[in-house]
């Protein structure tokens, strides 16, 4: 954050916009900073976010969708809202090009817990627009320094369409390595599609990843997260080795503002990422 | 004088009566606060429930707020004074409820109080009716006999001042406002969701206490409510820094009297004011 | 210590307001108000507690962040300088004092510190008012159940004291002490005046407010257990207009909002205060909202404040003032809540 005020955003600009989806509208921002000091402060890990700032419009919280192991950058995949709720922000930032500046508060939140997932097995679960941090974590993981801290990785990921999938050469280039096991799958295929058909529980349940010294990171929209959950446990994985991540509504982002609280824990702050077994100990207040 | 203790007595007895009947699952009316001159608004599910009620001179509350909150078909049984009859009658007018689901269990009363003040309310703040005009129980006797006094009759000293005083007036008043909105939820007919003031697109006012969003929020209330206010004074009671809003409720109330023939909440058959248009209406808005 | 003669108390706020902005209580037709003083003479000491707390002297309902200018290619943004005059803020109950404590806690956290908060803290000196021990108590009030007692000077940097028609001053801190040896216009106090003075201190803890014994780790944990009872919940909040009154007059409310407010290209990025009691607190942009009805807002009103807080920092989030009580405009009391919770 910029002169130490942790409410005052860093300005960055907008160096690339890729369409994600052919619905046109989820889009990933690549943001570069324009001072050389809000860079070097900004160390984030695989599972944080940040507040992107438009003057005018307000504040959005979005979870980093690059790893920390691409310099330089940092990516943002961004959905815009407004289907019931208008979304300011999100509206407002899709209708900008290239070049353009916003604002930059972060890194913002705890990260997937690089230390406890070392030496295990990863399971990374992602349906629909959920998969942003679980590609900031995989891409961390598979990065040549890093890959050997690991055991095996598999990633099941899931779209409706095979249009909504994100990061479709990604994901076609980790099909093609051996240090990962990928695989993709889509509610429903069209006329060109070759891959895999069969809803994300479905999927894991058939794929059977073993839980032996495995960590299951699983985020997706809540029906997702409603009936995987149960394969997971089935196939016996303990609540203490699933990992999500929460979202409520933000404005601070730092622990301050008191919007986004579930029972003690502020999402922004002591989350979002949350253990399973740490939800436990919360109210259902979400 | 008010027998307070009689219609509290009757008030019990109705409501267990209709509850017991099954006829009403829900009494809206007033229980025990935490001392006598603090009660609060009370809704009774059971026979058991309703000996926590109690009505005494504190019991201000307009209890046709919570009509809406109920789903529409809600048998529901309600306590009213003059003012909230006319609360009831609006919202049926309004169709937000049905007479038929509706039991108005009335209550004629004089020398209702202030509980911060300790203040007799009259027609200064209110629209000083004594009887409820609609009800099926009457819990008390009707009063009669009391010298009429208009419930415009306090706006003289305000009417007396120019445009330019009036602006000073509301602008000092709206400095106060702190924006914490009791007035819009203690309001019956305030029952708009989203309300204008929570919209973003587009945003009509800021939402800092200050003037200008202060004045957009009162001003556009005001007219929000016009020929619809019944003038039961709850905002200006609910309101933590006196702000006079009964000042500008009545004499809106009183232009579209004036303008339209027709005063908010008086009779079944009527439609609301500024939804209904008649041949007959004032051109004035054209002058 | 220092005195001085209340009815002489436009010559102390007169002094003071040489040495930094004073902030103290003036009478309002509604009640009693910490107002930045112009006018000396409009300090009024005679008030049981004001309306709405002096948190609004650390956390203003209205804090401007940034000031932006709208334009193509780039918008224009400055940072608002946060004040750096010294204040003074004058006449606070101790309950109120204490609640400042608990705020700082929040407001320093995880190692994040809100620089509003923090720099109006250390550039504001605190003259602490005991509560007159003569008056009865207000029905409302409960701040013996959390601790706090009627003429406790911990916090203050100067405690104060009513002796009859005069004022006891004595500083607390070295802060209180320095400001105090420079107020010309105070008399040194007599041997009799220090005796009453601890009197007083002693006498007010003697001084009753309603009573429940509180535990905090108990209340934390009943209410943590009864968070599905929704019949009680229900019940406790069948009469709550989900207004705000209560949270903005709360010394310990310290939830808010941060919005761009934008006229023809210019505008300005602030905080406002917020309240979880209002309906769109948590809806989100999907359209969902997890505490569409009053009974989940007002379950969060009070788990916040007497178990997420206790869990979080150790202290519960509130000092019985009774102020949400009197504001409140159908007369929900939060102590009559705990009671109820603890006996479920």
């Amino acid at each position: 954050m910029s002169n130490n005020n942790p409410y005052i955003p860093m300005p960055v600009q907008i160096a690339k916009i890729t369409n994600e989806v052919d619905t046109n509208d989820i889009k990933t921002f690549r943001l570069v900073f324009l001072n050389r000091e809000d860079e070097e402060k900004f160390q984030y890990m695989p599972g944080q976010f940040a507040e992107l700032s438009i003057y005018g419009k307000g504040e959005s919280p979005i979870g980093i969708a690059s790893s920390p192991t691409d310099p330089g950058y940092v990516e943002f995949t961004v959905q815009r809202a407004g289907a019931i709720v208008p979304g300011l922000v999100t509206a407002a930032l899709h209708n900008m090009d290239e070049g353009a500046q916003i604002g930059l508060r972060g890194p913002l939140g705890n990260s997937w817990p690089i230390d406890f997932l070392e030496k295990k097995n990863v399971v990374v679960v992602g349906g629909g627009f959920a998969f942003t941090t679980l590609r900031s974590l995989i891409n961390y993981m598979l990065y040549k320094d890093n890959r050997k801290r690991f055991g095996e990785i598999t990633v099941i990921y899931g779209a409706r369409t095979p249009g909504l999938l994100l990061y479709k050469e990604e994901l076609a280039a980790w099909e093609k390595r051996d240090d990962i096991k990928t695989i993709i799958t889509v509610d429903k295929g069209n006329e060109t599609w070759k891959g895999r058909e069969g809803f994300v529980p479905a999927v894991c349940k058939e794929v059977a990843p073993s839980p032996n010294n495995a960590v299951a990171v699983i985020c997706g929209p809540p029906i997702m997260i409603k009936f995987t959950l149960p394969v997971f446990f089935e196939l016996g994985f303990s609540k203490e080795n699933i990992l999500t991540s929460l979202e409520m509504r933000m404005k601070c982002g730092i622990g301050k503002c008191g919007r986004c609280n579930v029972g003690s824990q502020y999402v922004c702050k002591d989350g979002p990422v949350f253990s399973l077994a740490q939800l436990d100990q919360l109210p259902r207040d979400f | 004088m008010t027998d307070f203790k009689k219609i509290e007595e009757n008030l019990k007895k109705e409501a267990k009566k209709l509850l017991e009947s099954g006829e009403v699952s829900v009494v809206l009316a007033y229980g025990k606060g935490f001392d006598e001159k603090h009660p609060m608004p009370y809704a009774a599910k059971s026979v058991a429930d309703v000996d926590h009620m109690i009505f005494n001179e504190y019991c201000t509350y307009n209890m046709a707020r919570y009509l809406v909150r109920y789903p529409q078909g809600t048998k529901i049984a309600i306590a009213v004074k003059a003012a909230d009859s006319r609360a009831v009658v609006q919202l049926i007018q309004e169709e937000k409820v049905k007479r038929e689901n509706l039991k108005l269990l009335g209550i004629p009363v004089m020398g209702m109080k202030n509980s911060k003040t300790g203040e007799v309310i009259d027609s200064k703040t209110t629209c000083g009716m004594y009887n409820p005009i609609l009800y099926d129980i009457l819990l008390g006797e009707e009063i009669h006999g009391q010298k009429t006094v208009s419930p415009y009759d306090v706006l003289a000293e305000y009417e007396a001042m120019d445009k330019d005083a009036r602006w000073a007036f509301w602008k000092s008043q709206f400095d106060k406002c702190i924006r914490c909105y009791a007035c819009r939820k203690a309001c019956p007919m305030c029952y708009c969701d989203p309300c204008f003031i929570d919209q973003l697109k587009p945003k009509w006012a800021d939402k800092a206490p200050q003037s200008p969003g202060n004045m957009m929020y009162h001003l556009t209330r005001f007219q929000h409510l016009a020929g619809r206010c019944v003038d039961c004074g709850e905002c200006s009671r609910a309101c933590p820094v006196d702000i006079p809003l009964y000042l500008f409720h009545k004499k809106v109330a009183k232009e579209c009297e004036e303008m339209f023939n027709q005063a908010s909440g008086m009779s079944l058959e009527d439609k609301p004011v500024l939804v209904n248009f008649r041949v007959d209406d004032s051109d004035k808005i054209l002058e | 210590m220092k005195k001085t003669a209340i009815e002489k108390i436009s010559e102390l706020a007169a002094a003071l307001m040489e040495k930094g902005s004073l902030l103290a209580p003036i009478k309002e037709t509604y009640g009693h108000h910490f107002a930045e003083i112009q006018d000396p003479q409009k300090v009024d000491l005679n008030f049981y507690n004001t309306v709405m707390s002096p948190k609004g002297a650390f956390f203003p309902h209205k804090e401007d962040f940034i000031r932006y200018q709208i334009g193509k290619p780039v918008t224009e943004a400055q940072p608002v300088e946060v004040d750096a005059k010294p204040v003074i803020l004058f006449g606070v109950r101790p309950c109120d004092v204490k609640s400042f404590a608990i705020m700082d806690i929040h407001f320093n956290a995880a190692g994040i510190v809100d620089p509003y908060w923090s720099q109006r803290r250390k550039l504001t000196t605190i003259f602490g008012y005991a509560f007159d021990l003569n008056q009865p108590v207000d029905g409302a009030d409960f701040y013996n159940s959390l601790g706090v007692y009627a003429a406790d000077p911990e916090g203050s940097d100067v405690f104060m004291v009513k002796k009859g028609d005069d004022l006891l001053l004595k500083g607390i801190t070295a802060k209180g002490e320095e400001l105090l040896g420079d107020l010309k216009v105070l008399v040194d106090a007599g041997k009799d005046d220090e005796k009453f003075y601890e009197e007083t201190l002693q006498k007010g803890k003697e001084y009753k407010t309603r009573f429940l014994c509180i535990d905090q780790d108990v209340i934390a944990k009943k209410l943590e257990d009864i968070f599905h009872n929704n019949d009680f919940w229900t019940k406790v909040s069948s009469a709550c207009l989900s207004c705000g009154a209560c949270t903005f007059v709360c010394p310990n409310c310290y939830c808010f909002d941060i919005c761009d407010d934008t006229l023809f290209g210019k505008g300005t990025r602030r905080r406002v205060w917020d309240a979880c009691m209002f309906t769109d607190f948590t809806l989100e942009a999907s359209g969902h909202n997890p505490r569409t009805q009053v009974y989940q807002r007002l379950r969060q009103k009070v788990n916040h404040k007497y178990s997420y807080h206790v869990k979080k920092y150790g202290v519960i989030s509130c000092v019985g003032c009774g102020r949400c009580t009197r504001s409140c405009p159908v007369n929900i009391d939060i102590y009559s809540i705990i009671e109820e919770a603890l006996k479920v």
